[in-house]
């Protein structure tokens, strides 16, 4: 029975959308929903699939070195043969971008990764361990909740050492609590679904529901939200790098060519907005495809 | 004021061929297609419908609050010889301020929960009635809306009122203007049935003494025959043809005398040996004691009913039954063996011979699975079988729930909520247990769908010999599936027998009110 | 009562905790800060003079001894003394803690502004394509890097247009400034989750119904809209407050102001310990206060969550 007239009222509307419904034909919005991809989230991808791309091989998109400038060229500003210019040792910009992905998306992998595997075990640990385990570890998630997440990463890096390997564990470590929280959030709502109710009775064991309906049945939303952790993570790393905490020069990446292109801001506004952009455009890309995927993860659930 | 109009007075509400879509991500998805009806002063009109009629939406066309994706593609509303789609703001105001009553569905839901009755109250006086004073006024609403302790009604936030104090005060607000017309959609369905009665008959009391219009949406044919001057029935937008609302009436609950009398034959036979035994199980949450030394014995092959309104225990008795929930004193034996959850082996043998069949059959399956490993699933965990053996025996249950070989790759949002329930039922059968619980399996459902699962559970227990606990609030249903009841009120066994006696001649004054509400 | 005092312990707790946490991660790490930043051959000290500094800031007791000395003195206030330039950590948290408060003060200014413009414009905008518009203000805003509008700000504002002096004391146009970097780019969690519960409100049967009595729009939003929104808004608010640290880190660097974010910022590079332990604590103690208030107060707003109310049922 509905609960509410709003109810209804999308009751209304789905069975109308779909006169099948009783015959058991798909509910054609829904499907449509399901299959077609937005337009915005394909082009996420493709953002996505390129600085990956990048990252794994940047000598394909961009020939000229990265490292060792012209310095007759320096400040150049947009051409031919400088695309977004050179910065002030005279070094393709458009390079130094290129090569940036590698430092740059590898150390967001990496602390996605980190804070991933860390964080939901610790969340799926705490709903779904012994009693005894709940109360120190949801302590241990205030803690890591109470200390800012940026500070939290520069007290890694200032414990581990400035370098862009560093920095990702560290922004990794200090993404843990957010995980180890949905995780368990999560893994505590769909353990009260009736459907781990209705396996238990059907003879499934303890393990087996985990295994079986639990974890297929999160992995989505932890899905999305690793995705949307990675743009996050992408900002992090940059902010450490533009405070000279992250990768060191003369290897590029992207925060801190912001911070050298800062210097030469009025004479060269394109070294702090290309790299910038980059940056920009990246996370809006992650976080597309992220809502595309959460809002699939609820579609998924009804 | 006497508002006995003559026949040939314009109707207080004309609905002319109206139609209204939703938009959704690209279309427009019709919804009402040229729906024409007329409410004359201090006539009652019933709307009903299944879920998906349209309802709800064209009682929301008439309040103008429907949704900012919702649009009157052709025809009109007048009230009151006003064209109610192309009043002014300041007129709309008017209407639905001193024209129009609306008892919205779920009273929980339509109180501001952060502010008390008192004030929600005042905010509708100062409209209606700027010139009196409010709090005489709401005390007197709430009396005429049968409310006798006012003062602490209107003190209180919304969550600490019952579901039928807050309908009536949503009521007393409802006539706070002396509307003419009063929208009540599905007024009591969030409601027990004891408190249905009441509040219907208020509804009814204050059509005569303010010689109000009502126009009355529900999907609850009884309620509709008995209250209304016309029935209205629509069938996915439109204004049904006769076959199908006479289908429809057809399928409908019969009153609870017809079925039993229907039933002669069925109820007496001798009682078997018994399958279920629950003795004396007792179970406190805290201070609330859930389930007081409730007994009963269900026989082989024969349907045992709980009965009760929200709140009387049924489904915590029935999560005992099932080893879901451990009772704090009492047992329950399935064919003699204990049914105890903190021996999980056993637990686990006695529940090839347990199976259960939820209320919701929107969560009760994995969103995941496809229908074929959802019945598969305790083949699988039972190790009955070999690969080949389970996927032939799943095509049989399939079949023998009567669900086409087409869905049994499809996963459960794909299908209808009578198909998931006939996926549930195919689930439980899959072991061939002996005993299963039926929670609350068609109150989810659309008369017809209720009716056709019902029939289906009754097919299935004759062939298969089952036993079934039904756990049921519809005392109609019960009449129709049931062999013996138990009446349950908060946490106790009121009263148990056979079926045709407790309803016949009921011992207790409780189960003689309930019976009095459905009818 | 009883359940403040609890809360009360449990942030002691916490904060307990974190001292300890990020006790271990700065001091069990190898190397300590000393020898980290003078024994290099290039910075002039002789090995005898390291010892003798390290010893005097006592950095070559056992990590166990300065771990139990140093929270035995924080407890009474002390936080130790910087590595850098031997001041009072307390001291200098101190001195520092108020341009940051003038600074974060504004910028939650900013940040509600922002909120209820934003929120507005979602819910009332004439248009289906300019709610839109409005809704995905927090998610754009959220892609721009701190650093980035830094920069740009004081290019476009101080140099080119000149209307803020970048340096000394400008007074409220040179902390305006960098307030509103900082609050523009904190404020994207608070304006979603305030857009979000606004459009929620939104369809609740009980705002239907009111409108359906004929009850004027404003009404409707200041009375039963705004209430049932800004309650969980709250709750973010609480962690905004977090997200302010962070990114005052940037904002100060970047516009060479004095200040927590600042000191921070020079802790770090120069391995300031003492300094750095004391900031975090300082930092989580700001963060979890602001939190138990949220919590203390939200029950006046809501009476559903009374605790006489939570537990029954």
């Amino acid at each position: 029975m509905p609960s509410s007239a709003r109810d209804t009222l999308l009751a209304d509307l789905g069975a109308e959308g779909d006169p099948g419904v009783e015959a058991g034909r798909p509910g054609t919005a829904r499907r449509l929903r399901g299959r077609r991809i937005p337009p915005t989230v394909v082009l996420s991808v493709l953002v996505i699939v390129v600085v990956l791309g990048s990252a794994v091989a940047p000598s394909l998109l961009a020939g000229q070195d990265p490292i060792n400038g012209v310095p007759s060229d320096k400040l150049a500003s947009m051409s031919g043969t400088h695309w977004l210019g050179t910065d002030y040792l005279g070094r393709d910009m458009y390079a130094r971008i290129v090569h940036g992905a590698r430092t740059s998306v590898l150390s967001a992998i990496l602390a996605v990764a980190v804070a991933v595997s860390l964080g939901t075990l610790t969340g799926l640990a705490a709903a779904l361990g012994p009693r005894w385990l709940e109360t120190p570890l949801m302590r241990l998630i205030d803690v890591l909740l109470a200390i800012p997440s940026l500070l939290m990463a520069m007290v890694f890096v200032a414990a581990f050492g400035f370098s862009s390997g560093n920095a990702a564990v560290a922004v990794g470590l200090s993404m843990i609590a957010t995980f180890a929280r949905v995780a368990r959030v999560e893994a505590l709502r769909v353990r009260s679904a009736p459907y781990i109710e209705a396996a238990e009775i059907a003879g499934t064991t303890r393990v087996g529901v985990v295994v079986a309906h639990l974890l297929p049945n999160i992995a989505t939303t932890l899905i999305s939200l690793a995705v949307l952790e990675f743009g996050a993570a992408i900002l992090a790393l940059s902010t450490l790098s533009f405070l000279g905490f992250g990768a060191q020069p003369p290897s590029p990446e992207w925060g801190q060519l912001v911070a050298e292109g800062a210097n030469f801001f009025y004479a060269a506004p394109w070294l702090v907005y290309a790299p910038a952009a980059v940056v920009v455009i990246v996370v809006l890309a992650v976080n597309r495809l992220s809502t595309y995927l959460d809002a699939r993860a609820f579609d998924e659930s009804l | 004021m006497s508002r006995s109009e003559a026949p040939a007075d314009p109707p207080l509400l004309r609905v002319r061929d109206l139609s209204i879509a939703y938009r959704t991500a690209r279309q427009w998805n019709p919804v009402v297609h040229d729906v024409s009806f007329d409410v004359r002063a201090g006539e009652t009109v019933a709307l009903i419908g299944e879920s998906g009629s349209g309802k709800t939406t064209l009682a929301g066309a008439v309040l103008r609050i429907l949704p900012a994706n919702a649009r009157t593609t052709a025809g009109a509303i007048l009230f009151d010889g006003a064209d109610l789609g192309r009043a002014s703001r300041r007129q709309l105001r008017q209407i639905r301020s001193h024209g129009l009553g609306y008892v919205p569905q779920d009273p929980t839901m339509s109180f501001n929960p952060l502010r008390t009755v008192r004030s929600q109250l005042y905010e509708v006086l100062r409209l209606t009635r700027p010139e009196r004073g409010p709090a005489a006024e709401a005390e007197a609403l709430l009396r005429r809306a049968g409310v006798a302790d006012t003062a602490r009604v209107l003190d209180s936030y919304p969550h600490q009122l019952s579901g039928g104090l807050l309908q009536r005060a949503l009521i007393a607000a409802a006539i706070a203007g002396r509307p003419r017309l009063l929208i009540a959609d599905e007024p009591t369905s969030a409601l027990d049935a004891t408190i249905q009665k009441g509040i219907l008959d208020t509804l009814g009391q204050l059509r005569a003494e303010l010689g109000l219009a009502v126009l009355l949406i529900t999907h609850d044919l009884a309620l509709a025959a008995a209250h209304s001057d016309q029935v209205i029935t629509l069938d996915r937008g439109r204004v049904a043809s006769s076959p199908y609302a006479e289908a429809l009436f057809a399928s409908a609950p019969k009153p609870v005398a017809v079925t039993l009398a229907e039933r002669a034959d069925d109820t007496a036979r001798e009682a078997p040996a018994p399958a279920l035994t629950v003795d004396g199980v007792r179970k406190t949450f805290g201070r609330l004691t859930a389930v007081d030394a409730v007994s009963f014995t269900v026989p082989s092959g024969t349907t045992h009913a709980l009965v009760g309104e929200s709140g009387s225990g049924k489904t915590t008795l029935a999560r005992i039954v099932l080893g879901l929930l451990r009772a704090d004193s009492g047992a329950v034996r399935l064919d003699g063996r204990p049914v105890d959850p903190t021996d999980r082996v056993a637990l686990r043998e006695v529940r090839r011979d347990l199976q259960i069949v939820h209320q919701n059959p929107y969560g009760s399956l994995d969103p995941r699975y496809t229908v074929s490993r959802i019945i598969g699933e305790p083949l699988v965990r039972y190790r009955a079988g070999d690969r080949r053996q389970r996927q032939a025996r799943i095509g049989e249950l399939a079949d023998a729930v009567g669900l086409p070989a087409n869905v049994l790759q499809r996963r459960a949002r794909e299908l209808s909520g009578g198909q998931r329930q006939r996926v549930a039922i195919a689930r439980a059968l899959a072991l061939n247990p002996k005993l299963i619980v039926l929670d609350e399996p068609t109150s989810a459902l659309d008369v017809r769908i209720q009716d056709q699962v019902l029939q289906l559970l009754r097919t299935l227990q004759r062939e298969r010999s089952l036993t079934y606990l039904f756990i049921s609030h519809d005392l109609r249903v019960v009449a129709g599936l049931a062999h013996t009841v138990t009446i349950l009120r908060s946490g106790t066994a009121v009263e148990s027998g056979p079926v045709a006696d407790v309803f016949r001649s009921p011992a207790d004054e409780y189960t003689r009110v309930l019976l009095e509400s459905v009818l | 009562m009883k359940q403040l005092l609890r809360r009360a312990g449990v942030l002691a707790l916490v904060l307990f905790l974190v001292y300890t946490l990020v006790f271990v991660v700065l001091v069990v790490l190898p190397g300590d800060p000393i020898s980290n930043r003078l024994s290099h051959p290039d910075a002039g000290y002789t090995p005898q003079t390291v010892d003798l500094l390290k010893h005097y800031y006592g950095v070559d007791k056992p990590a166990a001894v300065r771990y139990t000395e140093g929270l035995l003195r924080a407890l009474r206030g002390d936080l130790g003394h910087s590595l850098a330039d031997g001041r009072s950590v307390t001291g200098k948290l101190a001195d520092a803690f108020v341009p940051t408060l003038q600074l974060g003060g504004i910028a939650l200014l900013i940040v509600l502004v922002l909120t209820t413009v934003v929120g507005l414009g979602a819910l009332y905008g004439r248009i289906p394509a300019l709610r839109v518009a409005f809704m995905s203000v927090p998610s754009l805003v959220y892609s721009l890097p701190v650093y980035l509008v830094a920069v740009v700000f004081i290019q476009a504002f101080s140099f080119q247009l000149g209307w803020v002096p970048l340096n000394g004391d400008g007074g409220f146009a040179a902390t305006f400034l960098p307030a509103c970097v900082l609050g523009i780019t904190i404020s994207p969690p608070l304006i979603q989750v305030f857009v979000r519960s606004l459009i929620n409100a939104d369809r609740q049967p009980h705002i239907t119904v009111a409108r359906a009595r004929g009850i004027p729009e404003l009404r409707i939003f200041t009375r039963h809209l705004l209430p049932g929104a800004a309650l969980p808004s709250l709750t973010v608010l609480g962690i905004t407050i977090g997200y302010l640290m962070s990114g005052a880190v940037v904002t100060e660097t970047v516009f060479t102001r004095y200040g927590l974010g600042a000191l921070t910022q020079k802790a770090v590079q120069q391995h300031d310990q003492p300094v750095l332990l004391g900031i975090v604590v300082v930092n989580a103690a700001v963060f979890l206060l602001a939190n138990l208030l949220v919590d203390v107060l939200y029950p006046r707003f809501d009476p559903r969550v009374q605790p006489r109310f939570s537990h029954a049922k």
